[in-house]
């Protein structure tokens, strides 16, 4: 029987934490598949969690093919995240924010649960570094959560990539619950008319490039992420570049982001993923996306103490001011339907939630910038 | 008083995910309130020069 035990070598090396991994990854693969959870993120996630988790499993070795692509892809250069914020700047129409920039104060103010967040994560005892990189799930960002974990070596990349893009799933269950909690029914009732100014081909090319560049001398570190987001857009709008919009937006999003969720499974073996701080790192990702929306909702409100009757905010549209896009604006929109079904509060909500693309990248940077200051990486 | 102010109380407590310092307290309150005043900073500043894009380049608009 010795002679056979190169058959049996994987069954005798399974470890519990092993199993737990493949459970883990096939309710990934069950949240993509029959809940419609991110599907295109969690299901490869899902599956690579399984084949990580595998005795001996040949992907993670010195020569593996996800190791391969983890370090080159993610941990050299993070070269998968912002690739795909090409993507994601190529899909992004700014319009709605142009006419309206009032709502790029939302984008700000709907950051707040990412702070929050670190303070309640140093509370709980976790490192500076982990609890930095944990706060960014409420950037409510993938691309950005996993950018900022790896930059900052947190040991905790794994449970903040399936965090990130869980939540981002649920935001039409978390945020009308937080909502509601901070807003009255006349609040949630209020009517914002919408009288766009028109914008010109100009300001649509420009933008791009001005706020790459205020972003980049404010703060330098966020200047990846946002000069690729910005770059994908000024792919889009400057209106010679149409085959390369559509490949950005098309098959190049959809390469990295089959990459990425493979890829970032590298970071759920069983030895680093099955671990207390994983489950609290779960909850406090939830805090941060909750603490988000009611950032933005109290800002609105604060705001509308200041503003003459016929200008108040609905305070929802701030909670729109995450970067969870276009999910958030239309959770937005169909709250305000539901209080009153002549409330059209789309557009404000959509040009919030294109801010909060902006202020999450921002937020990002801001943290890498004031992580380098201190010394952390 | 002063111990409490400097978060000392909170040195000897140690949670499932690691011992809670001081100095990292400290730390995440500045990085809140630095990182919300960035951010409000970067916003407002992409905020005037939206106005002021679409007060120069006004004049050549589309929808």
């Amino acid at each position: 029987m010795e002679g056979l035990s190169f058959l049996t070598a994987g069954l005798t090396a399974i470890t519990w934490q092993m199993v737990l991994m493949w459970l883990i990854g096939a309710v990934l693969i069950w949240l993509a598949v029959k809940k419609d959870f991110e599907p295109a993120l969690l299901l490869p996630m899902g599956f690579g969690a399984i084949l990580v988790n595998l005795p001996l499993s040949g992907v993670i070795g010195d020569n593996g093919i996800i190791r391969w692509l983890f370090e080159k892809g993610i941990s050299v250069s993070e070269a998968f995240p912002l690739l795909l914020f090409i993507g994601i700047g190529a899909m992004i129409d700014f319009g709605p924010l142009l006419s309206n920039p009032r709502m790029l104060l939302f984008g700000g103010a709907a950051q707040f649960g990412i702070f929050f967040t670190v303070c309640m994560a140093v509370l709980l005892g976790f490192p500076l570094k982990d609890a930095m990189a944990t706060g960014v799930i409420g950037a409510a960002d993938g691309p950005t959560s996993i950018l900022v974990s790896q930059v900052l070596k947190s040991n905790y990349i794994g449970p903040i990539a399936v965090a990130a893009y869980s939540y981002m799933a649920l935001v039409p269950i978390i945020q009308p619950a937080a909502i509601r909690l901070v807003t009255t029914k006349h609040e949630r009732m209020i009517r914002m008319p919408y009288n766009p100014q028109s914008v010109s081909k100009t300001t649509k090319i420009l933008f791009p490039i001005i706020v790459t560049m205020i972003a980049g001398l404010v703060a330098p570190d966020s200047v990846a992420l946002v000069g690729f987001l910005m770059f994908g857009n000024l792919i889009r709008e400057c209106g010679k570049l149409e085959s390369l919009s559509q490949t950005a937006q098309g098959p190049l999003a959809n390469l990295i982001t089959i990459l990425l969720g493979i890829t970032i499974a590298f970071q759920m073996r069983a030895d680093v993923f099955v671990k207390p701080g994983t489950l609290v790192v779960m909850v406090l990702g939830l805090v941060a996306f909750i603490f988000d929306t009611i950032g933005g909702v109290l800002f609105a409100k604060v705001l509308n103490l200041f503003l003459p009757h016929n200008k108040k905010v609905n305070p929802m549209v701030g909670g729109a001011g995450i970067s969870a896009f276009p999910m958030s604006a239309r959770v937005i929109q169909k709250m305000a339907l539901k209080e009153d079904n002549q409330n059209h509060i789309l557009m404000h909500a959509v040009g919030a939630n294109v801010a909060g693309q902006i202020g999450s990248v921002v937020a990002g940077g801001i943290i890498l910038n004031l992580a380098r200051m201190w010394g952390m990486m | 008083m002063g111990n409490l102010l400097n978060w000392n109380f909170l040195t000897a407590f140690t949670s499932v995910v690691g011992e809670v310092k001081n100095a990292d307290i400290t730390k995440s309150f500045e990085l809140m309130g630095k990182g919300m005043l960035g951010i409000f900073v970067v916003m407002l500043l992409i905020y005037l020069v939206i106005v002021l894009l679409n007060r120069f380049t006004g004049s050549n608009k589309e929808k």
